[in-house]
């Protein structure tokens, strides 16, 4: 009779474990990155590798999780109490060297009973550029380390010669060593209270509450899905270019909707690029989870269960399904946001009051590094940046705000500015970006950097030639400006490029607006004077766009 | 004047509560629970007043006060209108405010929405001004800008300012030119300016506070000043404002500094643990406070509440846990409390999936649980206790709530058993099951996510519901031993009685411990204790009883986070050795490790300013020994460490003087609440009249 009780009580205990396991991950982290962008996740799966729960805050690592689980079953020969699996390979269910997870199995009285696994963003891993993210890459080589499936700790004994490799391999070793001890604290903390959730309950209980989870996610998913329309629906999308070949890459899908199934159909994208922004398998599945979780009810609790209505497609060497050794550090952060935005495009003609139009789509990921003139040392600083979120029915878009498959903070001017040789010019709103419409697009940021000694500067970004689209009427969003003042000139930069600074140099960003909803006509008068009033939108620029001239 | 009583007052969403407490016979004169008046909250408390006899109104020493005015106002009470604000800062920056952390709050939500700016862009003036890290002038300030937003803010009407230009935590003079040009042009404007409000580094964090203080003032000051004419026309006395660090003051320093009185009332529930800690002789505690919609948990260390200094005003909470950009971020001292809807009126429900839910909706005053009979037709929390027997079948409050038992089960029936299959007692044993799941989480969150092993600690529940699971919820966290205190569910406004004045002082630094000398950190505590005994002075505080508290906000260098460290008792000698000492311990306490070999960066002084008040005595009660009580009924109930029915004896709390020592399974009613004793677990009544509820071992 207490089935469905014991059920939400395993399920609630279950959830807050892994929020726990993130806790301790962030707390005992080294690094910036992790401890206040939280670029982390933390997971718990059963013996047969099917994700139970899953606490994450970037979105990005939703699907990757479970394929890396699955492929460390596959991989893994014999699992022991003490294990801790290390592994950042990208073509193993990884996202991008950068992400690096540690999977543990549990064991109760000597028996399998699940895995748990965390993820975290490691500030640099190697490779060609500190910070392992470098847009003009072709091989993975050039992004740093590649870590296959193997045993950092085996039956609860450190090898210390794989964490020196590791380390060795890295320019910030201290801190990645830090990092990976949060990463061993945080399974350790889902152990324990794993252990004491089973002993409380009992294995067979614990295994039928979680098999009754999973269904009843499902359960609730297909239901979420039946209310949406049967249809089937094609769009695509563009990147600007592979940032080595200057031309623009299609991202396509056919998505199905089949009474309680959805089919995503990637097959009709390019072919794989020169360049870093292929996506493997995980980040495709990532954006397509992050879709059917927004689209339908976000309440569902998130685990193997809620996935299994949905069937993703891909071909093997194209875009979103590269094949090794493509670099893939741009397919993580960039190509992830456009396959959102590509599948948000089909269910506009589907679900049309659900979907907002395009939001920014890129993270303009920044990397300025050099010498910092004031102590002499290398330093690297590592930054994204929000824009416009795309307008919805009935609501306009956010201003300046990171959106879908991203979420991390921004670091505050008053650290940057004493910790590196920069100096911040300018962080405001960029006025006019939001494309108009009944309800207008979020607007975009302008972030100035003045550069107080010579350096290197790195972009990876996109939407620079194909603006964030607008939906039924709405204007698109203004599109991203990168560009370097130098002696008062203005040299304009590509969406993604690695150029060398000179003292004094201003770096110019210029995230894009998010795509208006509606035809602008329609748009209420008293909105658009108050965005005027409120110095959104010049007078001058809604005259010439609208046509109306407000006193 | 005599000074024989003290008022404490606490405004709430639902009720007022004040108590009154006599000094000489050491007991509460009188408690009362009102309805708030939320249009005008002065008005229940000055209603309440009148009816308080001349002798009491005669010799009062002071009140204390508690108020959610100015969450109230921030959450858009109908009433409070926020008044219109501006902002100044630095020229390229005006909409730091708005770009916050550039988070969205919840991720998966297409629809959210950022909560609304408290100043739109127009009024949010920028001027051409510059400083660096070090507090170098990088560009002076442009006068001529000044004239054009003074000639601005005087045309659009602006009531109230904040000033927060770059780095002034680093130089201030930028913004004190500012300031003091606004006092000589503009006649009645409120001014908050960044370095006297939160004078610490991270532009966002100061800026968003420094807004809602100048959005809170106008409407806090007339709140108060309107308040304290009031009462003073009743009883010329003093009031002072409780803070949500735990600590009170003046209300001319409230009034200055309103975001120091956000949470004020869910701190007093925390103080008051406190203070019951130091009457019974014990210094850690878990602090459980459980009302009709949320419980809320905090914890006490070494007689002292966790402090937090990050919040966000209406921010939505996910179990326990402020949403990251979903309210009004503010940097100032918060007791640390984790919060989870699931109070007396939570609803149970079955959601689209089958599974059986608790709360967030709470079924409230109106129209309350199913067996109010005041309409409500969904089975809540309160509802669950009655089917199980735990609560008193006919009626509560002592008879001033008539209970219908055929309600609640009919609800039960209606809502749960049609869609599920499960009987009003299997759903009702599931509910409290789920329930408890929820409120444990919070419990850990303050306890074990913060490095406390809640095994040491001993848990004081109270709130009108935190008795009935106080047996369960110490299970789960294996905790052995259990405090109720004498009034459960006004023990909020109890606390109110025994707060010292407590003023934070931060003075900014972001040096290396290295490159920071004793002499240099020894000058800035001095300069911030000589402003603390100003302030202290002014709320009328002797020298004899001011304690100043020295803390260093540390890090390791190259970190995102500082820990809090004490740095009282360091001379010149050991100083740096010591500071360093100290930061790692702290870092390997709460995080695991430390890394000797860093360099430790000393980020600001912070230092506690404290005027002790003299505390309340309460009177001991004479133990009676052996003497034996008889129940006054006896009926069937659920206990949950049993996990069936049994009949069990129900005694009146009035039975209970001290001494007494009864065993669970047990029942005990009391005007305020109903307290529920495990089997296994023992209660002796102390010599305050408190119940010490202990697990028994095994053999006993």
């Amino acid at each position: 009779m207490m089935d469905i009780i014991t059920m939400e009580i395993i399920r609630g205990s279950l959830e807050y474990t892994a929020e726990e396991m993130g806790i301790a991950l962030r707390n005992s982290a080294y690094s910036t990155n992790i401890k206040e962008r939280m670029d982390h996740s933390c997971a718990i799966f059963d013996n047969k590798g099917r994700l139970i729960t899953q606490a994450e805050h970037i979105p990005v690592h939703l699907g990757a999780m479970p394929l890396a689980v699955k492929s460390i079953i596959k991989d893994v020969e014999d699992f022991n109490e003490g294990d801790y699996i290390i592994f950042n390979d990208p073509y193993y269910g990884g996202t991008h060297l950068p992400d690096i997870t540690l999977v543990t199995p549990f064991f109760y009285n000597g028996e399998l009973l699940g895995f748990l696994a965390n993820r975290a963003h490691h500030s640099d891993i190697g490779g060609k550029i500190p910070g392992s993210m470098p847009g003009d890459a072709i091989e993975i080589f050039e992004e740093g380390l590649i870590i296959p499936p193997i045993k950092l700790i085996k039956r609860g004994i450190l090898n210390r010669d794989v964490l020196k490799l590791i380390l060795s391999n890295s320019r910030t070793p201290k801190i990645r060593k830090g990092d990976i001890m949060a990463q061993i604290a945080a399974n350790n903390i889902g152990l324990d209270r794993l252990k004491k959730l089973v002993s409380k309950f009992g294995t067979k209980r614990f295994m039928e509450s979680i098999e009754a989870v999973l269904n009843y996610s499902e359960r609730r998913m297909r239901k979420a899905i039946s209310k949406i329309p049967s249809k089937t629906v094609y769009a695509e999308d563009y990147l600007d270019d592979s940032g080595i070949v200057n031309k623009p890459i299609k991202i396509a899908v056919e998505v199905k909707v089949k009474k309680t199934e959805l089919i995503f159909d990637f097959s009709k994208s390019d072919a794989e690029v020169d360049g870093s922004i292929n996506a493997p398998f995980a980040v495709t599945l990532s954006a397509s989870y992050f879709v059917l979780r927004s689209i339908t009810d976000p309440t569902i609790p998130a685990n193997d269960g809620t996935y299994r209505p949905l069937k993703v497609i891909t071909k093997k060497g194209t875009v979103v399904d590269s094949t090794f050794p493509r670099a893939v550090a741009g397919g993580n952060v960039e190509t992830s946001q456009r396959i959102v935005d590509v599948l948000f495009k089909a269910f506009s003609e589907i679900l049309p009051d659900k979907v907002p139009a395009a939001s920014q789509g890129t993270m303009n990921n920044i990397v300025i590094g050099g010498i910092d003139p004031r102590t002499g040392e290398q330093y690297t600083f590592y930054e994204t940046i929000g824009g416009g979120f795309g307008a919805r029915k009935g609501k306009d878009g956010v201003d300046g705000v990171h959106s879908n498959m991203t979420n991390t903070m921004n670091t505050p001017i008053e650290e940057i500015e004493k910790r590196y040789p920069i100096m911040i010019l300018k962080y405001e709103l960029r006025k006019n970006s939001g494309g108009l419409g009944k309800w207008r697009g979020g607007l975009g940021i302008i972030r100035a950097y003045k550069i107080l000694g010579d350096g290197m500067l790195s972009v990876l970004g996109d939407r620079h030639k194909f603006k964030p689209w607008g939906l039924f009427g709405g204007k698109p969003g203004f599109s991203g400006r990168y560009y370097i003042i130098r002696n008062g000139r203005e040299i304009m930069l590509r969406s993604k490029c690695s150029v060398k600074l000179l003292k004094g140099d201003i770096v110019v960003i210029e995230t894009p607006g998010g795509g208006g909803y509606g035809d602008p006509v329609e748009r209420d008068i008293e909105l658009i004077r108050k965005d005027v009033l409120e110095e959104k939108y010049d007078k001058d620029f809604i005259r010439i766009a609208l046509g109306i001239e407000l006193d | 004047m005599s000074s024989r009583y003290r008022i404490g007052i606490d405004i709430g969403g639902t009720f007022t509560d004040i108590v009154v407490f006599d000094k000489e016979i050491g007991d509460f004169k009188l408690v009362k629970k009102i309805s708030t008046t939320p249009a005008d909250p002065s008005r229940a408390v000055i209603e309440a007043l009148r009816g308080f006899s001349r002798d009491i109104l005669d010799s009062v020493e002071f009140i204390i006060h508690a108020t959610t005015i100015a969450t109230n106002a921030l959450l858009g009470q109908e009433g409070l209108e926020l008044p219109r604000t501006a902002l100044i800062t630095t020229k390229g920056f005006r909409d730091i405010l708005e770009i916050g952390r550039q988070r969205r709050p919840e991720l998966y939500n297409l629809f959210f929405e950022r909560p609304k700016s408290l100043i739109p862009r127009h009024y949010r003036f920028e001027i051409d001004e510059r400083m660096n890290h070090n507090g170098d002038i990088i560009k002076g300030i442009n006068i001529m800008d000044l004239d054009k937003i003074v000639e601005r803010l005087i045309k659009h009407d602006i009531k109230s300012v904040a000033v927060s230009l770059l780095h002034s935590y680093a130089n201030p003079e930028h913004e004190k030119i500012i300031e003091n040009e606004l006092i000589r042009r503009i006649k009645s404007i409120y001014i908050s300016v960044s370095h006297k409000v939160d004078p610490e580094h991270r532009e966002f964090e100061r800026t968003s506070t420094t807004v809602i203080n100048a959005v809170l003032m106008p409407i806090v000051t007339r709140y108060l000043r309107n308040l304290e004419k009031k009462i003073n026309n009743l009883t010329r006395t003093k009031i002072f404002i409780m803070q949500s660090s735990g600590g009170i003051e003046s209300i001319g320093n409230a009034s200055r500094l309103p975001v120091s009185i956000i949470e004020s009332g869910p701190a007093s529930g925390v103080m008051a643990t406190k203070y019951l800690l130091e009457i019974i002789g014990r210094s850690d505690a878990l602090s459980f406070d459980m009302g009709g919609t949320t419980a809320k948990a905090g914890a006490v260390i070494n007689f002292q509440p966790i402090i937090t200094t990050e919040y966000e005003v209406g921010g939505k909470v996910h179990v326990g846990r402020i949403i990251k950009g979903s309210g009004y971020p503010i940097r100032f001292p918060f007791i640390d409390l984790a919060e989870v809807s699931a109070g007396g009126g939570s609803i149970i429900w079955v959601d689209e999936g089958g599974a059986l839910r608790v709360g967030p909706i709470s079924a409230g005053a109106e129209p309350g649980p199913a067996c109010y009979g005041k309409g409500g037709e969904k089975p809540t929390i309160t509802d669950a206790h009655l089917i199980l027997g735990r609560l008193n079948k006919k009626y509560l409050l002592d008879g001033d709530l008539k209970i219908y038992f055929d309600l609640a089960k009919e609800s039960f029936r209606k809502n749960i058993y049609n869609l599920v299959n499960l009987d009003p007692v299997e759903a009702a044993i599931g509910a409290l099951k789920i329930a408890n799941s929820l409120m444990s989480k919070i419990m850990r969150i303050v306890s074990v996510e913060r490095g406390i092993n809640p095994s040491d600690l001993i848990l004081v529940a109270f709130g009108g519901a935190g008795p009935m699971h106080a047996c369960s919820l110490a299970e789960e966290l294996n905790m052995k031993e259990i405090l109720i205190p004498r009034s459960p569910g006004l023990f909020s406004a109890i606390g109110l009685l025994s707060v010292d004045f407590k003023h934070t002082l931060i003075k900014s630094i972001r040096k290396t411990i290295d490159s920071l000398s004793f002499d240099e950190l020894e000058n800035i505590f001095r300069r911030l204790e000589e402003t603390g005994k100003k302030i202290l002075l002014s709320e009328g505080i002797s020298k004899e009883n001011m304690i100043f508290n020295r803390f260093i906000d540390a890090r390791y260098l190259g970190q995102g986070y500082e820990l809090i460290i004490p740095a009282n008792g360091i001379n010149s000698e050991n100083y740096a050795y010591l500071i360093s000492n100290r930061f790692h311990n702290a870092h390997e306490r709460k995080y695991g490790y430390s890394l000797v070999d860093e360099k430790v960066e000393v980020v600001n002084a912070r230092l506690d300013v404290i005027g002790l008040i003299n505390k309340p005595k309460l009177r001991l009660m004479r133990t009676r020994k052996n003497k034996a009580i008889e129940p006054f009924a006896k009926r069937e109930a659920y206990f949950e460490s049993i996990d069936e029915f049994i009949e069990v004896p129900v005694f009146k709390r009035i039975q209970l003087s001290p001494g007494v020592k009864l065993n669970g399974p047990v029942i005990i009613e009391q005007y305020d609440s109903t307290i529920i004793v495990e089997e296994d677990w023992q209660l002796i009544v102390d010599n305050y009249g408190n119940l010490l509820i202990t697990k028994q071992s095994g053999d006993n």
